[in-house]
């Protein structure tokens, strides 16, 4: 993400942004010293060290195979940025925000689809999400098994059919995610891009940094 | 001092007393609620985040914490960020559909206004 010349490992040009947040001596092989650079790392980090604490990020980066780590603090970096601008929800309320598009996008599908299948002339079936070679149907299980009640997502990754709900059922905390389709993230679409980039990258292979995007965006990484 | 401890408390192993910040949120009947919370963000920072916020909003606060805590957890990479991916993936690929039916459309409908005018 970073693309400043400077070193950050102790061994070359000073402490890594991490440990000068910390006011610690950046001893060699610092866990956080190949993704806080000494410039904006340091503004970085104390995101995440509010948010998640040192202590855990270390752990948790630890528990993490190294060729996965950069993807991770990105994850880790995006996620305590949008604690910090949005307290209440964080992320979620981006979460919330994409599924309601998920679903407008799906209910305009299944208009658009039964209208064509309307039309007088004889015609293949209409393609649907569920044909073969057609959109892949998400399932559940690619996910993170978790379906907390407040937050419902597995509608979102069912196989689309002919009788997806034109509707979604109202979800219990629907009235409290009073989300529009701007992000609560300001500046969100950075954050999508950063996320998007970044993640699609880093699933194919594990060292592809993000864009440059804004001051805002949480540009920790830096190529080696 | 409360008679039942709350998850906090009980997996701090500490006393909880009568205006513990973290009662109201975690029940004694859900540890699994807390322990993955302070895995992923420690009791102090949640504390912390929580007293900063009014006090109706720290139910909502809570639970979105939880939701991000159990994504991290269960994917120590990419946490809900993943899920943000997956939804962005289908926004685009349903976009790209639609986009390809609303052409299917006009050319069915200007195929069947040639064939009328015939």
């Amino acid at each position: 993400m970073s693309s400043s010349g400077s070193p950050s490992s102790s061994g070359g040009g000073g402490p890594c942004g991490a440990c000068k947040f910390l006011r610690r001596k950046c001893v060699p092989g610092c866990i956080f010293a190949p993704y806080f650079d000494s410039d904006q790392g340091a503004a970085h980090f104390a995101a995440v060290h509010k948010v998640f604490g040192a202590s855990n990020v270390s752990k948790l980066l630890h528990h993490i195979p190294e060729h996965k780590r950069a993807d991770a603090v990105v994850s880790i970096c995006f996620e305590a940025q949008s604690r910090l601008r949005d307290p209440i929800y964080g992320c979620v309320s981006h979460i919330v925000s994409l599924q309601q598009q998920v679903v407008s996008l799906q209910n305009e599908l299944s208009y658009v689809q039964a209208h064509l299948a309307t039309l007088e002339l004889p015609q293949p079936p209409p393609a649907t999400v569920t044909s073969s070679g057609s959109l892949p149907p998400l399932s559940i299980s690619d996910l993170p098994t978790i379906t907390p009640s407040m937050y419902d997502l597995s509608p979102i990754f069912e196989p689309m059919s002919s009788t997806w709900p034109m509707q979604q059922q109202p979800r219990p905390s629907d009235h409290l995610f009073g989300v529009s389709q701007s992000s609560s993230i300001g500046g969100g679409g950075e954050f999508q891009a950063i996320a998007r980039e970044f993640l699609h990258g880093g699933q194919m292979s594990a060292h592809q940094p993000p864009p440059e995007t804004g001051g805002s965006a949480p540009t920790v990484i830096k190529r080696e | 001092m409360n008679p039942k401890r709350c998850a906090a408390c009980k997996y701090l192993r500490r006393r909880c007393p009568k205006d513990c910040i973290f009662s109201p949120y975690f029940p004694p009947n859900d540890p699994d609620k807390f322990a993955c919370i302070h895995r992923i963000y420690g009791a102090g920072n949640v504390s912390k985040m929580l007293q900063q916020l009014p006090v109706q909003t720290r139910a909502e606060a809570v639970e979105s914490l939880s939701f991000e805590a159990k994504c991290r957890v269960e994917d120590p990479v990419y946490g809900c960020v993943g899920i943000i991916s997956l939804l962005q993936t289908q926004i685009r690929k349903t976009q790209t559909l639609l986009a390809k039916t609303q052409a299917e459309i006009a050319v069915a409908q200007t195929k069947h206004s040639q064939h009328t005018n015939l």
